[in-house]
């Protein structure tokens, strides 16, 4: 349908996905290099920063285009590893507008005309909403630990920033060259990720800011992301609100809760 | 004086004269025809079909037609289109939006193309309404009707009266969501379009899309298709606008102006061999005429006559005759053509259908070089070809000549 | 009549100025008639191929109502039972399957809507234009290491901001639980058809690939087809329709396929006919005129022969005779001159459409076409017309008194 976008990492960061419980606070960072143990418990932390069993969040976002620009609120709630439910609370135009997916099979509410439109595969890769994330990025993601290799990478012009790079293993449907990671050794907290297609260049960087504390969870509260290539092309994320295994409902994950909300 | 030699040697040798007029009058005549024939017949699909929906100029925000997008508009359209009308040799013209979206009946839900029209200027334009087979047009206010193409309309199981929800994302990033009714089932004879297309009142694609006073594309439609380079350039002055592109329908319709050319082009190469075979008739007459003379030439010479002046006058009938024929194909070739592009001639078997215009007679065309250009052959042949017997009249030593039988 | 035959050959062969004249200007009519003939099968050729052989083919086969609906699960039943089938005909000469989806093609910084053609690397050649427009890289391989192989258009790859040998992903809905899917794919070659349909549109990876990608296995969307006779695409009463429209699947020809070419087609056929029967009579009027001049020349000698006592038919039997003669060998002149002129057209090809698009691989050539009814049908007609011709004259000779035709002069 729409627009720009783009993938995986960002999708999974919004929605919760993974039945792995969440770790709690990381251990104590170390001065010097990492080994690669250490790399893979940090990794392992991000994958799972954001995730739980189950989810509840109230979320702003901000989108910047050349042409326009617009600030979305909305409620969203997840539970394991596919189900997922979203609800527009603002601007009044969007307001009451709903998504809900179940495994693959995605479907959009629009209260305007009280009409519940299936999502075709074909518009699955489309942008969800008019935002730069895809409806596949609600759909699919990616894990780092399971589909990265990682390594050190050693230029540390910041001693209380890690920097780790991420190269997706042969075969695997990413169109990255590599992504670096940058992680604050204290808490174990990102601040950017950077991703480069095959032959070096910066693609888009991911901004994380304004950390705060979400059910027990240190994290950034705020994330930007930026493609280098467009001008003018800005996406912002707020966690205004983050629960936890928030024992979400199995009726929230219904066709007829995507109605209910007006 | 010459002259009335030649025309009296003309007169004289009545079945020769006849037999050569004949030639290059025939010749004339029937190349003036297929001249008048080829650029009818192809002016004629030319503007049926881009009459038909495309129009024979294009005005778009520049950019556009390499890379469309939304938000490459034409703002405040009505003031561009008021411009346009004022321009000489414009007959109508028609604004468009464009945008794609998502269709919506029940549970069945199809990709579409929703393209806002102003349903007065596009009859107007391109007699839109004959192309709604069910139900009626839309109507000239907006009403939040809808005509489907007629292949969409069975894709999504959809009839006249039934109500379609779109989905799309508008100009300004919102979502553009609404419900319209449909009017009526198009047929516009181009497959992909009857697929994809979903057409709404321009003012209702407005609201939908955020578009105020915008539009992407304005068609224009010529009273001449002759004419469409020359329109376009005035519109191109007219609205003095850089950042308008202004594009004839040899740059918008690319890959059908190439098969046109093509073919044209084809039908030219066989206008040369006619030519050609017109040329060898003249040429093969007025050879034997000369040829046969010789003993004519030589009595001349012999009696005195200056090589120059004998070199004139067999150069002067062969010009008269040429003259004569030529003004009377002028007639009868201006008669056959004025009528045929009136009339036109029948395509035999069932109509013909291209782009969706149904044809069923192909008309010709009356032109300045249906004219000149058959003249110029049939002159230039016989001139050139009676050169060089004229000159050995002209230089023959009469007593050699004279004994040739 | 042996002895009139004689003279009139005699006759004719006596002033070879004027029969060798006479003779190349009819037979210059011959052979512009034969050209013109060639030529215009040619272009007709031309316009069937350039569409036919870009992409469609002659013909296809897919199950009924895929091509309206692009159902991913809509494949042809009785696959690969039917594939096999088909290339035992003796009417097909090539045919190569494919499979089709809707997908969308991501790249570092952007993504595009794509479709998806999943080729026979070895049977696919014949059929489309794409192998002979690569510009960079190469076509499609068979082996294990180029599965992964993704063909894509110049332009397409502008637009994704990519370049040879890149990594893409290719997203489509698998059939039948309409998953998403995504797989990796390098670009392994860049091509250019001058069309923006294929060149902005269409991407090609290897049948086994697609198949494996979107769960059709062994199974496939389209047969598309060539003949051993390119007329066979569009003659509706071939056998071969009805034998593969059963089942479940459709055969239809490319008259079908694109209808708005086949009426191009039969407008261009339509347009260039009338100029054909223009260049018939500009023809016939050379012959009258030629044939005439040559015979009203000779009045005297008719009348002398009339004097001597000829009588009135025998005469006007000499002049058909004579214009038979003549005719003889006008046609051989003149198939000799079409053949010759025709024939260095056919080896070189006509190239009359200009290259538009800079930088396409291939050029549109047009190959007039001979046929044996060229050199048949058409030099009786021109026998026959002259020999029909030439019945005036005989019959004003026959019947004008010899005095009369000694004293006439042209």
């Amino acid at each position: 349908m729409i627009i720009d976008l783009r993938t995986a990492r960002i999708g999974a960061v919004l929605i919760a996905l993974l039945a792995s419980p969440a770790t709690g606070q990381a251990p104590q960072a170390r001065p010097d290099t990492l080994t690669h143990d250490e790399i893979k418990r940090i990794v392992r932390h991000l994958d799972d920063l954001y995730r739980s069993t189950s989810s509840y969040s109230v979320v702003e976002m901000q989108i910047v285009t050349p042409n326009w620009s617009r600030t979305l609120t909305m409620d969203a709630w997840t539970h394991g590893l596919d189900r997922m439910f979203i609800r527009i609370t603002g601007p009044k135009k969007e307001e009451g507008v709903a998504t809900l997916r179940i495994g693959s099979e995605m479907w959009n509410y629009l209260p305007r005309t009280d009409k519940i439109i299936k999502v075709p595969p074909s518009m699955m890769m489309s942008s969800w909403m008019g935002s730069d994330f895809t409806n596949d990025d609600l759909v699919k993601e990616f894990t780092l630990i399971d589909d990265y290799t990682f390594s050190e990478d050693a230029d540390s012009s910041d001693a209380s920033v890690v920097r780790i790079r991420c190269v997706p293993k042969p075969g695997t449907p990413i169109v990255w060259g590599s992504v670096v990671i940058a992680v604050r050794r204290t808490g174990d907290i990102p601040v950017w990720e950077r991703y480069y297609d095959e032959h070096g260049r910066l693609m888009r960087v991911l901004t994380y800011g304004d950390v705060r504390e979400f059910g027990g969870r240190r994290l950034p509260s705020t994330l930007t992301m930026a493609p280098e290539n467009k001008e003018g092309h800005r996406t912002v994320i707020r966690y205004l609100q983050l629960e936890f295994d928030a024992g979400v409902k199995d009726e929230v994950f219904s066709l007829r809760n995507l109605r209910s909300g007006r | 004086m010459l002259l009335r030699i030649a025309i009296r040697n003309v007169f004289r040798m009545k079945r020769r004269s006849i037999l050569t007029m004949l030639t290059m009058f025939g010749g004339f005549t029937l190349a003036a025809f297929s001249i008048g024939w080829i650029d009818g017949s192809y002016s004629h699909v030319i503007d049926a079909f881009t009459r038909n929906r495309l129009g024979h100029i294009q005005v778009h925000r520049k950019g556009y037609l390499d890379k469309p997008s939304i938000y490459k508009t034409i703002d405040r359209y009505d003031a561009v289109g008021k411009t346009i009308s004022g321009v000489r040799g414009v007959a109508a013209w028609a604004p468009r939006t464009y945008a794609a979206g998502l269709a919506s009946v029940g549970d069945r839900t199809a990709t579409v193309e929703i393209v806002g029209i102003d349903p007065v200027l596009e009859d107007k334009t391109t007699r839109f309404d004959g192309k709604v087979a069910a139900g009626h047009p839309l109507p000239p206010q907006a009403a939040h009707e809808t005509i489907l193409g007629k292949t969409l309309s069975e894709l999504l199981s959809v009839g006249v009266g039934d109500s379609v929800v779109v989905v799309s994302q508008a100009a300004d990033g919102s979502i553009a969501n609404d419900r319209y009714i449909v009017a009526g089932i198009a047929s516009s004879g181009d497959p992909e379009t009857d697929r994809v297309a979903m057409y709404l009142h321009i003012r209702d694609a407005q609201d939908l899309f955020v578009l105020p006073g915008k539009a992407h594309e304005i068609a224009v439609v010529v009273h001449n298709i002759g004419d469409v380079d020359r329109v376009a350039a005035s519109i191109r002055s007219a609205l003095g606008d850089p950042d308008l592109a202004v594009a004839t329908w040899e740059e918008f319709a690319r890959s059908f102006y190439r098969a046109m050319r093509a073919d044209r082009e084809g039908a030219w190469i066989m206008l040369f061999v006619v030519a050609l075979v017109v040329a060898v008739g003249v040429l093969n007459t007025v050879l034997m005429t000369v040829l046969e003379r010789r003993r004519e030439y030589g009595l001349m010479r012999a009696l005195g006559t200056r090589p120059a002046r004998l070199f004139g006058m067999v150069l002067l009938e062969v010009l008269v005759l040429a003259v004569v024929s030529i003004a009377l194909g002028c007639g009868t070739a201006y008669i056959i053509n004025h009528a045929l592009s009136i009339h036109g001639v029948p395509l035999p078997g069932d109509s013909l259908s291209y782009g969706g215009v149904q044809f069923d007679r192909m008309y010709t065309e009356v032109n300045s070089r249906s004219f000149y250009i058959p003249a110029l052959c049939v002159l230039a042949t016989a001139l050139l070809v009676s050169m060089l017997p004229a000159l050995r009249a002209a230089h023959s030593a009469p007593a050699r000549t004279m004994k040739i039988h | 009549m042996w002895l009139y035959m004689k003279l009139a050959w005699r006759n004719v062969l006596r002033n070879k100025r004027r029969t060798l004249i006479a003779g190349i200007a009819v037979g210059i009519g011959l052979a512009s008639l034969i050209f013109v003939d060639a030529l215009v099968l040619g272009m007709n050729d031309n316009l069937v191929r350039s569409a036919t052989s870009s992409f469609m083919g002659e013909g296809q086969i897919a199950r009924a109502g895929f091509r309206r609906s692009l159902d991913i699960d809509l494949t042809i039943n009785g696959f690969p039972a039917v594939l096999d089938s088909v290339r035992t005909e003796p009417v097909v000469r090539y045919a190569a399957p494919r499979i089709l989806a809707m997908a969308t093609m991501t790249s570092p910084s952007d993504v595009e809507a794509v479709s998806l053609v999943g080729i026979d690397p070895s049977a696919e050649p014949p059929l489309s234009l794409v192998d002979e427009a690569i510009v960079q890289g190469a076509y499609l391989g068979t082996g294990d290491g180029d599965a992964n192989g993704v063909l894509i258009g110049k332009k397409l790859a502008g637009l994704l901001s990519i370049e040879l040998g890149d990594r893409v992903v290719l997203t489509a809905a698998r059939a039948g639980t309409g998953e998403l899917v995504q797989d990796l794919f390098r670009v392994s070659g860049l091509f250019e058809t001058g069309t923006d349909e294929m060149d902005k549109g269409m991407v090609f990876i290897p049948l086994s690939t697609a198949g494996e990608m979107l769960g059709l296995t062994g199974r496939a969307h389209e047969i598309a087809i060539r003949f051993v006779d390119s007329d066979m695409g569009a003659d509706a009463g071939l056998p071969f329709w009805k034998k593969y429209n059963r089942d479940g699947n459709e055969a239809v020809g490319w008259t079908e396929l694109m209808p708005e070419l086949a009426q191009a087609i039969r407008m261009s056929r339509w347009s260039t006919a009338i100029i054909g029967v223009v260049l018939f009579g500009v023809v016939a009027l050379g012959i009258v005129n030629t044939l005439f001049m040559s015979l009203y020349e000779r009045m005297f000698e008719f009348g002398v022969l009339r004097a001597v006592g000829t009588r009135p038919f025998a005469v006007g039997r000499l002049i058909v005779l004579e214009a038979g003669a003549l005719a003889a060998i006008s046609i051989v002149l003149g198939a000799a001159l079409g053949l010759a002129v025709t024939g260095i057209f056919v080896y070189r090809g006509i190239d009359y459409s200009g290259i538009e698009y800079a930088g396409v691989v291939f050029r549109d050539l047009l190959y007039p076409r001979l046929e044996p009814y060229q050199f048949v049908v058409f030099p009786l007609c021109v026998f026959l017309f002259t020999v029909l011709v030439g019945l005036y004259p005989a019959w004003y000779a026959a019947r004008i008194g010899p005095a009369q035709a000694m004293r006439k002069s042209m």
